[in-house]
């Protein structure tokens, strides 16, 4: 009985004249996650077209940067993605460390994987959450949040800060971390797997949440690469594709992972369950990967020596980085001078915001709330 | 690689003059003369050696002229926009580069080959002013629509007011920060670090 998708026929019915609705979703939106409008047409109850407007948290970090010395600048890339922010660093500071050839201690290395997979957990948790408010289930909201609680005080513990870590610094990480934080996370894992099987059972598989999502907002290949979208958005649509296998960065080629793709198991392949299932399964591949670290980190020094004033050289640089929201690239451009010339971000969100318009037609109201759930997205990234 | 690429480039589109640049470290990129872009673009997308089926980036870099310092080589006034193309299938990147004149800088949209253009295009056009000829919908994208000036130009100076209202307002900003600042140049130029 699928009677609400069927759309809604006006056309051709003698005295019945009807005209499109614009609609303006946001800015002030809770489904909009932040501040996010979507200017939508609307035939009765069903999407004719979306226009998304931006800029609503434009900082304009690239001008910024334009001012900063090299190290400054990784508190301003916490500010971009607020939700995963050790992996914005990440990426800033492996991009700047593989133009200056940079050696890091290993020890760093580990501890920079551990709780950049702990970010990815966090963020996927409040992925989850939402997601499931935005379809009207308040009670995973809590659940997650419980879980994503114990990993923020765990990074409050390590660095000082719940949200904007600073933590992650050129040349190692800021401070070391001690046995029991580390037997801290080996309980975390296991409990947090269990967490995961619940979380799956309460919401995954239930037939509520499918019949919401499956079949709903389908995003093809063809289309995943035309508008370049990346992370777990392509890969929802069956894409094998993640840089930390593809192109790994960092330690990631030490570990056993694979790579969760979407298959059309309830609906067709790309559609919102997908792109959801994809990110539930991606946490039990982070934990794999965490106990990896917690197996083989070695001791040692966790910051190796770095000049007073960092001067990159004369070039630039494209670096990518996968973030739980998908590719995160930094170009570099430096002059030779203490500040870069230019550092331009690409941002995963900002070119899956281009995806609405594409995914909107046809779709009701209520499905393209389900959409915009299903993308992810993270204001402060999109405007930068 | 790139090599072998360029001198494909140059065969296939004889008017590009495609030449590969190297600073003194970090990645390599191709530069080929504006007029050809769209050509170019079109090569690498539909070629099978390049395969470059994803746009992911593009970017303008807005450069001053200046002469040669301690540190930085000497520039010319120009206007450079990047192309990240990367190819999922094949497994490579690549960096194409055109440059521009700061005046009036236009190029052809390659919003018909990717779609992904319309948006980067749309926030190029709106930080450094590059105007993309055959765009569908050339609007700011961050900025207002009614913004005046292209804020990553390195010589943009913000606007007074905006609708009536101050932009800058003197009793907003953060004067302790400035202040430091303005101590931490007069220390640099004092003792030379």
């Amino acid at each position: 009985m699928d009677v609400k998708r069927d759309r809604i026929q006006t056309e051709g019915q003698e005295g019945v004249e009807s005209e499109l609705l614009t609609l303006n979703m946001g800015p002030q939106h809770p489904a909009t996650h932040g501040v996010l409008r979507v200017e939508i047409k609307t035939d009765s109850e069903v999407v004719v077209q979306a226009i998304p407007h931006i800029g609503y948290l434009h900082r304009c970090f690239e001008k910024h940067a334009e001012n900063l010395d090299y190290r400054g600048i990784i508190p301003f890339v916490d500010r971009m993605d607020y939700l995963a922010a050790m992996n914005m660093e990440l990426g800033y500071v492996t991009a700047c460390e593989k133009m200056m050839g940079q050696e890091v201690p290993i020890r760093a290395e580990y501890i920079r994987v551990i709780v950049c997979e702990l970010g990815r957990i966090a963020s996927h948790l409040l992925a989850f959450g939402t997601y499931a408010i935005d379809l009207g289930a308040f009670t995973p909201f809590l659940y997650a949040f419980d879980m994503r609680e114990k990993i923020l005080r765990f990074f409050e513990e390590i660095s000082g800060a719940r949200l904007l870590y600073n933590y992650i610094w050129i040349g190692g990480v800021w401070n070391d971390l001690t046995d029991a934080q580390l037997g801290l996370i080996e309980t975390f894992c296991d409990e947090m797997w269990e967490e995961i099987d619940k979380y799956n059972n309460l919401v995954s598989y239930n037939k509520i949440f499918i019949n919401r999502t499956a079949n709903v907002g389908v995003l093809s290949e063809e289309a995943a690469y035309q508008y370049g979208a990346t992370g777990p958005i392509l890969r929802g649509s069956g894409v094998e594709w993640d840089l930390r296998k593809k192109r790994p960065y960092s330690i990631y080629d030490r570990f056993d992972f694979s790579i969760p793709v979407g298959s059309g198991e309830q609906g067709s392949k790309g559609d919102c369950w997908d792109r959801h299932i994809v990110r539930m399964r991606e946490m039990y591949e982070s934990i794999k990967i965490v106990r990896q670290c917690l197996k083989g980190i070695e001791a040692g020094p966790v910051m190796s020596k770095v000049s007073k004033i960092i001067r990159l050289p004369q070039g630039e640089i494209y670096h990518k980085t996968e973030s739980p929201r998908g590719e995160i690239g930094y170009h570099i451009v430096s002059t030779g001078d203490k500040k870069p010339h230019r550092i331009k971000v690409k941002s995963p969100c900002f070119t899956h915001v281009s995806l609405l318009p594409h995914l909107a037609p046809g779709l009701l109201v209520a499905d393209f709330v389900a959409v915009i759930g299903s993308i992810d997205i993270v204001l402060g990234e999109v405007d930068r | 690689m790139h090599e072998e690429w360029a001198a494909l480039l140059s065969d296939r589109v004889p008017d590009c003059e495609a030449k590969v640049v190297f600073g003194k470290a970090g990645d390599k990129s191709i530069f080929v003369a504006s007029p050809s872009l769209h050509r170019v673009c079109t090569l690498l997308f539909s070629h099978e050696d390049f395969d470059f089926h994803v746009l992911q980036l593009i970017t303008g870099h807005d450069y001053l002229a200046s002469e040669e310092t301690k540190d930085t080589p000497a520039q010319r006034a120009r206007i450079e926009v990047s192309y990240l193309l990367t190819s999922f299938r094949k497994n490579h990147d690549l960096i194409l580069k055109v440059e521009l004149p700061r005046e009036n800088p236009t190029l052809d949209s390659v919003c018909d080959l990717w779609a992904s253009a319309n948006f980067q295009e749309r926030e190029c056009f709106d930080m450094v002013g590059v105007r993309f000829e055959n765009h569908p919908d050339l609007r700011r994208i961050l900025c207002p629509d009614d913004w005046e000036g292209y804020p990553l130009r390195r010589d943009y100076e913000v606007q007074k007011s905006w609708h009536g209202m101050e932009v800058e307002p003197e009793h907003k900003m953060n004067l302790p920060e400035r202040e430091f600042e303005k101590r931490q140049k007069e220390m640099a130029a004092k003792h030379g670090v």
